[in-house]
């Protein structure tokens, strides 16, 4: 009896663990047979803009746990496809199998936080020309694609431009076919009619019908229209009081200070890997930009679509903080790592985007330049 | 809005060519269940057989979809009628314009030939009886100028059929 207590008594704390280590991102529906939800992100040094998948991890343990594995399933996800949420689960499942008989709710999390890490990258063809949004071999073919913040739909941003002017578009010739059908019998608008009017200036994502706002795609357009030095500016007068601090202060000459040298350090073990140019709009999306041929590496063929990256993006640091240098969609893990202490995690919610620099592992460089050697 | 009432008199758009050559390619790999399409060198109109599916009033029947795309294809949606004859059904008048929120109102660039197929195969196999709409007389009579069904102001019968 007293070893039961005990063994609840250790559920509980574990259970308390995984609060500690997650905060807000984990709600506890049952601290008895533990049953809780935990919203997981890739490691991404909580940059958003490059966040492209995310999970909210169920787990629901027995009162036989830790001997009987929780079960673990998919509440909700972003940016997954059926086959890759598939393959995240059982992943989790089978670790949790391995793990009878050991406390492993935080393991189990960290876990699809790896393996979110892995897959943090967008999937298939844009939606709207059906093409691949990412070359894997062609770096070509490689056009700026955007994120929708709200759902994690990516496009071409040319492809999502077009369709917003088509939207436009089609507005103003709505109200003409309002007059020259009216002698038709079928005048009740339907709900959807309805809706479109009420969102005029509003697009919605052509594959959820989520809806975001006017702004946000002109920002868009501002910014595909504009050559670099015009796009700095727009980006430098669309920065709040706090980031023009910002780029003035110590710590902003610090990070650029460790950008060069971070560049160095790359540049030395294969001259090859170069930061991909990305620019994070806030709240509503994300742009990458048209690749441009790195000079170090014409002509080599990397398998990595990371390897569009511009050189000018390193050549000239970054001069607003809107700009990161980033680009390590698929291999997050290098530091700096979230640390794995039982501390609150840091809430990524609504902090401006590309403001952290992270190293990519040398385990991903070697294989690189393996691959560019080939 | 002249163009969508003869879909096929402006040529398709580059965009357009690349998208349908793209469906095109996808669906001779892995074609919708049920549907077939009838093999031709007209790209911007494709001629679909669908047989109803087994265990609903259309079983063993085979119809023809005739999908017409506009220049601006796929920002605008393409055009969807039954040849005839067309089933009978709650949505389909008998000159085989197709009430179905999709193919008007609710079109999405992010829709495919494919994913119509799969809506209209759905609204058919849904039938609860072999009837023509209610307004059928009405509708096709005002149709005889060879109106497009995308001029029509559609007001959308319960979602449930
Ligand atoms: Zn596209
Ligand atoms: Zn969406």
């Amino acid at each position: 009896m007293a070893a039961e207590a005990e063994a609840e008594e250790e559920v509980r704390l574990e259970v308390e663990a995984v609060v500690a280590v997650y905060g807000e991102d984990c709600r506890v529906y049952c601290d008895f047979p533990p049953h809780l939800v935990v919203h997981v992100r890739p490691n991404t040094a909580d940059d958003s803009s490059q966040q492209f998948v995310e999970l909210f991890l169920g787990i629901k343990a027995s009162s036989q746990y830790p001997k009987e594995p929780p079960h673990v399933y998919a509440v909700e996800s972003k940016g997954l496809d059926e086959n890759r949420q598939a393959y995240l689960i059982s992943s989790i499942q089978d670790k949790a199998k391995e793990l009878s008989y050991y406390p492993m709710l935080v393991t189990l999390c960290e876990e699809a936080g790896e393996i979110l890490s892995n897959m943090n990258h967008p999937a298939g063809d844009c939606p709207l020309c059906l093409y691949p949004l990412v070359s894997e071999n062609n770096h070509d073919s490689a056009l700026p694609f955007m994120k929708l913040m709200s759902c994690y739909h990516c496009f071409h941003s040319d492809c999502i431009m077009r369709w917003w002017g088509w939207l436009q578009h089609d507005d103003a010739n709505s109200k003409k076919i309002d007059t020259t059908i009216s002698t038709g019998e079928e005048l009740r608008l339907s709900n959807s009619d309805k809706l479109y009017n009420a969102n005029h200036h509003k697009g919605f994502c052509p594959v959820c019908r989520k809806v975001f706002d006017e702004k946000d795609i002109e920002h868009v357009r501002d910014l595909l229209d504009a050559n670099t030095s015009q796009l700095m500016a727009c980006l430098t007068v669309d920065l709040g009081e706090d980031d023009k601090e910002l780029l003035h202060s110590e710590a902003e000459k610090k990070r650029r200070e460790k950008i060069g040298s971070l560049f160095n350090l790359q540049q030395e073990r294969n001259g090859l890997i170069e930061p991909k140019k990305d620019l994070a709009i806030q709240p509503g999306m994300y742009v990458s930009l048209p690749a441009i041929e790195p000079t170090t590496s014409a002509g080599d063929s990397t398998n990595s679509w990371e390897a569009t990256a511009s050189s000018t993006s390193v050549t000239d640091p970054p001069v607003t903080a809107n700009i990161s240098g980033g680009g390590k969609k698929q291999n997050n893990s290098g530091p700096p790592r979230r640390n794995r202490a039982y501390a609150p995690r840091k809430q990524p919610h609504g902090q401006r985007a590309g403001k952290q620099w992270q190293r990519s592992q040398p385990a991903r460089q070697q294989w690189q330049k393996k691959d560019a050697e080939t | 809005m002249t163009s969508s009432s003869t879909p096929s008199r402006k040529a398709l758009s580059k965009i357009a060519c690349n998208r349908l050559q793209k469906e095109l390619a996808e669906w001779q790999v892995g074609p919708p269940a049920g549907f077939k399409y009838k093999v031709s060198d007209n790209l911007q109109r494709w001629v679909i057989e669908v047989g109803g599916a087994e265990g609903t009033l259309y079983a063993g029947e085979t119809y023809q979809l005739q999908v017409d795309f506009p220049e601006h294809y796929p920002m605008e949606a393409p055009q969807v009628i039954f040849l005839n004859p067309a089933p009978m059904h709650p949505h389909i008048y008998s000159n085989g314009h197709i009430c179905l929120d999709i193919l008007y109102d609710s079109w999405s660039p992010a829709m495919t030939v494919s994913s119509v197929c799969i809506s209209i195969l759905s609204m058919l196999s849904s039938s609860p009886a072999k009837q023509r709409p209610a307004d059928n007389d009405r509708y096709v009579r005002n149709c005889r100028n060879g109106r497009s069904p995308k001029e029509t102001r559609w007001w959308f019968h319960d979602d449930k059929v």
